[in-house]
């Protein structure tokens, strides 16, 4: 892989990373697609990735480093305590169950799920799947706003009558922790199946994105760390790998802020059509061998 | 839910995800796994994260005295 090629799939998947539209799903096709002739299966190609993963972590730490801070001290308060008064200690404590699922399948799965689907084909299908998912997720929010009467209200009324991350029932935050196992699937996201959830589950849309953020960061950390002893491999080039990862986290960073913004008063749709029209684009350019 | 048969469990629950680790991180443990010789790291910091939830849980289910 040369350093130009590095830089880009470091930007791609720090940037498609947070963003509802599966970073997994375009680093299986965009090399695909443009002919390049590094291979995926590659050993150098994993610690790579744990690099990039760790650049986006990061970020989100950094982020929400004032958040994390609180979400620490409570959990150890409400766990030595064996109660929780504050909301960061609710908080924390969702986090916890939310992250067993995603831990347990991530650690018994992931490998052999990847390996059943890592060609560009699937990637492309799961694409399209993850587009339809996330306008199935607006549907169903937009049904709830209108048994909720918010129909006549403003978006930014409409969203202030759904909860907070803090309200989140614990059986919700597990289902919405699980479905983090689905992105194992190169094509579907895992912010976007959670945000998703987040939104099924009752939250605003801001709040959604923000919980599947925090979710994020211990699974996609504790993975990344794991995986550090196999940086140290021979015939790794690790200050291409750390250029990349560097720039990985950036555009995760800004990807991050701009979600939050951009959740504040719009919907998942747009990803949901790009991923559709990305999807079965990416399947017509297979097609034809474009 | 408060009842000290549950922290019990849940204590006990705990003391054998700690064990499940130790088996794992030392590799006399291979199930589940990719690979069948060597240890297992990852599935060890599961089942220690396991053993805390589980402490944590039988904590809250503990009845507090007032």
């Amino acid at each position: 892989m040369s350093l130009a090629q590095a830089l880009f799939i470091g930007l791609l998947q720090g940037a498609t990373e947070l963003f509802p539209v599966s970073s997994l799903g375009h680093a299986v096709l965009i090399p695909s697609l443009l002919h390049w002739s590094f291979r995926q299966s590659d050993p150098s190609f994993v610690p790579f990735l744990v690099l990039l993963h760790l650049g986006t972590a990061t970020a989100l730490l950094i982020l929400y480093r004032d958040q994390w801070v609180v979400i620490i001290r409570g959990f150890f308060t409400a766990a030595i305590r064996g109660q929780m008064k504050t909301d960061s200690e609710r908080l924390a404590m969702l986090l916890l169950v939310g992250t067993i699922p995603a831990a347990v399948l991530g650690v018994f799965l992931e490998s052999r799920i990847k390996s059943l689907f890592a060609s560009p084909y699937e990637a492309a299908g799961f694409l399209v799947a993850n587009g339809v998912l996330m306008l199935a997720f607006e549907l169903l929010r937009r049904r709830a706003e209108r048994q909720a009467a918010l129909s006549g209200e403003s978006r930014g009324e409409q969203e202030a009558h759904f909860a907070t991350a803090e309200r989140i029932s614990f059986r919700a935050a597990a289902l919405v922790g699980a479905c983090q196992a689905l992105a194992f699937l190169p094509g579907i996201s895992r912010s976007g199946v959670t945000i998703g959830g987040g939104l099924l589950a009752g939250l605003r849309h801001q709040e959604a994105a923000r919980f599947s953020f925090l979710l994020a960061t211990p699974v996609i950390l504790g993975a990344g760390v794991l995986e550090v002893p196999q940086l140290f491999s021979s015939g790794v080039p690790v200050a291409e790998y750390l250029a990349a990862a560097v720039l990985s986290g950036v555009a995760a960073y800004a990807s991050a802020r701009f979600l939050l913004r951009y959740f504040r008063s719009g919907r998942l749709d747009p990803y949901g059509w790009y991923c559709i029209a990305a999807g079965l684009a990416a399947l017509a350019l297979l097609h034809f061998s474009l | 839910m408060k009842s000290s048969s549950l922290a019990v469990g849940l204590g006990v629950l705990g003391v054998i995800f700690i064990i499940i680790a130790v088996l794992y991180a030392i590799g006399v443990l291979q199930i589940l796994t990719s690979t069948t010789s060597g240890p297992h790291y990852k599935h060890a910091v599961l089942f220690a994260v396991l053993a805390v939830a589980s402490f944590v849980a039988a904590n809250f289910a503990r009845p507090k005295t007032a």
